[in-house]
């Protein structure tokens, strides 16, 4: 690395083929990650951060940062340096290289008689 | 240890040293492949400067836009209008927020770039150190100045900084309201008393200049620029964007019957495009100086508050240690 | 609309309710004008979004006061929020005090919001629709703000004594005129006899100081011995009052016939 140049964060000394496939992600202690829930039948989605000095400020700040448009029963915050990701250099492990279709259970006609039987039809009001 | 004093990586300098020749032509690669690059990844210093200043002044830009519209907020005349525009002035400070946090993952901690801007000596776009002197000033800043505003950053959205991209599609999402809401009171002035329509008339005549200052000279074919597009950090060229502008929102002002206070503005029906009279770029260029007309008194009133606000900041973060 | 005013038959009942009414419009209106001037100037980002929120809120309820007093004469809210004189306005003079630090207004939301909540509580029970669903409806958007200023109160005054001496100053400052939210006139033995108003004078006030004592306390302030200053809900209000109707209303007096 050129003299006078700092790393990246998240950056490692190694060579690419040899990064590191995880890391704690790099953000400031005050910063905290939301998570905010639509509504009782959905999950938790990542909206934004807010900058707050401790948990409760954070989740005060990010009820009005985060949800004026947008529908909310619930909140999380968490601070962002402790969130642990996968780096940029193992997306490729995520990619398929085989035929997965052994998942999705079975061929698309069989897939489509399985659809249209009565035990589908039966189980449809488990899907509200 | 209280958050301000952490230990952030310092700004490169100017002229960032060379990166590995090899790195580099992958990472050109690949965003010539059309890839975004995301927080945390390997970047080319030069990269990394460039997109930190563009993120940073447009971020500076947001807190500094507050300004000139937020005098109107304890005149506003009426309540829906009030909650309204005071929804509105709240956002750009909500975009200021978003856009800190995206400059910070490029290296540079949120204090040290308002501080920098509060003490002028950080950059935000031009509009912001005009006056908005009366009521009709804030029709014309949402619809126009936010209207120009969406130019850049719609386009930006397909640039190759991916938390950037990310935070421009809610900023974009969130401006188209507000245009809505600036035509709500433009149609309100322009269809009102003819004392309203002369205060719009006035207002756009104020404005024109700096609104078409905002996407800056007409590009030179220069190695910066050509560096910052095929970074995709800058996706159109100032022209298009400005020419962009002026299709989308002349037909605005015809259409209410109000005057395009430029008279040299011609639409060239051959060359699908507007010919306008060249304005004076030495005024942008004294104002991207913070020479502008409310420059000093802004970012003075910013100090006062900083000021005043310094041992509120001061016990929230001694907590945040605790 | 009709509003809540026209089913209430006797006259007198129907005024003091009315000015009941007026009070919280005219209270939401001004402390929301007030917060809505920290937009652009708040200690932090986040907080300053939020802030303008709360006042954003405060205006909407201001309006929706307004629409059920406006029927009664045929007053629009902006009529009503604009066009009175000063001393027609009925809120506490706590209110309409310049921001100043932003420890004041914080120490002033706190002290001002258990008011709040126990007013729409009473309203809630007063028996008249469609003012008492919209009070326990509006009831939901004030607990946020009271979780605000506790919030906010709590780390203003925890980190050094000198900080905790700035809110505590601040606190004595308010006091008396914080007493003043509860001003009574002759309208409350009115809407108490009707069996409107379910709370004398005197519960008020203890359920007000019993809501706020333990957010003070809790954050080793001191509780002020000051008398109320009273006035606001008479009529009596200052030149910061003044100064802020003028700013209100300066463009609307610009085009008097316009619509905006």
């Amino acid at each position: 690395m050129a003299a006078g140049v700092r790393p990246a964060p998240g950056d490692t000394p190694r060579s690419e083929a040899g990064d590191r496939w995880q890391r704690a992600l790099d953000a400031p202690r005050d910063v905290w990650a939301v998570f905010l829930q639509a509504r009782r039948r959905d999950p938790h989605i990542y909206v934004g951060d807010v900058h707050a000095p401790d948990a409760e400020m954070a989740l005060v700040l990010a009820k009005e940062g985060y949800t004026r448009r947008d529908p909310c029963v619930n909140l999380w915050v968490v601070r962002a340096d402790q969130i642990h990701a996968t780096t940029a250099g193992a997306e490729e492990m995520f990619e398929p290289a085989t035929d997965k279709s052994y998942r999705f259970g079975g061929s698309y006609r069989q897939q489509q008689k399985v659809y249209r039987s009565a035990w589908r039809l039966s189980h449809r009001e488990e899907d509200q | 240890m209280p958050a301000s004093s952490m230990p952030v990586p310092p700004m490169p300098e100017a002229q960032p040293a060379e990166d590995d020749p090899e790195r580099l032509a992958r990472f050109t690669d690949r965003i010539a492949a059309g890839d975004q690059i995301d927080a945390g990844e390997w970047m080319p210093e030069n990269y990394r400067f460039e997109a930190l200043r563009l993120i940073n002044m447009h971020a500076n830009s947001e807190i500094m836009g507050a300004l000139p519209e937020r005098e109107w907020i304890p005149r506003a005349p009426t309540l829906a209008r009030k909650m309204a525009l005071t929804a509105k002035v709240q956002d750009e400070v909500g975009h200021g927020m978003l856009l800190y946090r995206v400059a910070e993952t490029l290296g540079r901690s949120r204090d040290e770039m308002v501080t920098e801007l509060i003490e002028g000596r950080g950059r935000f776009h031009n509009v912001f150190h005009y006056p908005a002197e009366t009521w009709a000033d804030v029709a014309i800043i949402q619809v126009f100045v936010d209207g120009a505003a969406m130019q850049t950053q719609g386009a930006l959205r397909s640039c190759s900084y991916a938390p950037y991209s990310r935070v421009l599609k809610r900023i974009c999402y969130e401006e188209d309201f507000h245009i809505q809401l600036g035509l709500d009171v433009w149609r309100a002035l322009a269809e009102g008393t003819p004392q309203q329509r002369a205060m719009l008339q006035d207002a756009l005549r104020r404005w024109w200049t700096p609104i078409i200052h905002f996407f800056g000279m007409p590009d030179k074919v220069s190695p910066h620029t050509e560096k910052m597009l095929a970074w995709r950090l800058k996706v159109k060229s100032n022209e298009e964007l400005r020419q962009q502008f002026l299709r989308r929102f002349v037909p605005i002002i015809l259409e209410y019957g109000l005057d395009v206070p430029d008279t040299g503005l011609r639409w060239i029906e051959a060359e699908q495009r507007y010919v306008y009279t060249e304005p004076d770029w030495e005024e942008l260029k004294r104002v991207g100086r913070n020479g502008g007309p409310k420059s000093a008194e802004r970012l003075a009133l910013r100090q006062k508050f900083q000021r005043q606000h310094a041992w509120v900041r001061e016990a929230i973060s001694h907590g945040a240690a605790a | 609309m009709a509003g809540a005013l026209a089913a209430i038959a006797d006259p007198a009942v129907r005024g003091a309710f009315r000015e009941w009414l007026l009070r919280t419009a005219d209270d939401e209106l001004v402390i929301g004008h007030r917060h809505s001037e920290w937009t652009g100037f708040g200690p932090d980002i986040e907080s300053d979004v939020a802030m303008s929120s709360i006042a954003q809120e405060e205006i909407g309820h201001a309006r929706v006061f307004y629409e059920q007093i406006g029927p009664d004469d045929g007053s629009t809210p902006d009529q009503l929020a604009f066009g009175r004189s000063p001393r027609e306005y009925r809120h506490a003079a706590l209110l309409e005090h310049e921001n100043g630090g932003w420890e004041f207004s914080i120490v002033r939301l706190a002290l001002y919001e258990p008011f709040e909540a126990g007013r729409l509580r009473l309203l809630g029970a007063s028996g008249h629709e469609p003012v008492a669903g919209l009070a326990r409806t509006l009831a939901r958007e004030e607990r946020y703000h009271g979780l605000f200023a506790e919030t906010w109160l709590a780390r203003l005054t925890k980190a050094a004594v000198e900080d905790r001496g700035r809110v505590q100053r601040a606190l004595d400052e308010a006091w008396p005129d914080a007493l003043g939210l509860l001003e009574t006139t002759p309208a409350d033995d009115l809407l108490r006899a009707a069996g409107v108003l379910g709370e004398t004078p005197a519960a008020a006030r203890a359920a007000w100081e019993d809501a706020v004592r333990p957010i003070l306390t809790g954050c080793g302030l001191a509780i002020p011995r000051a008398a109320a200053r009273e006035g606001g809900r008479r009529g009596a209000h200052g030149p910061e009052f003044e100064q802020m109707l003028m700013q209100m209303t300066e463009v609307r007096r610009s085009d008097p016939e316009a619509q905006w």
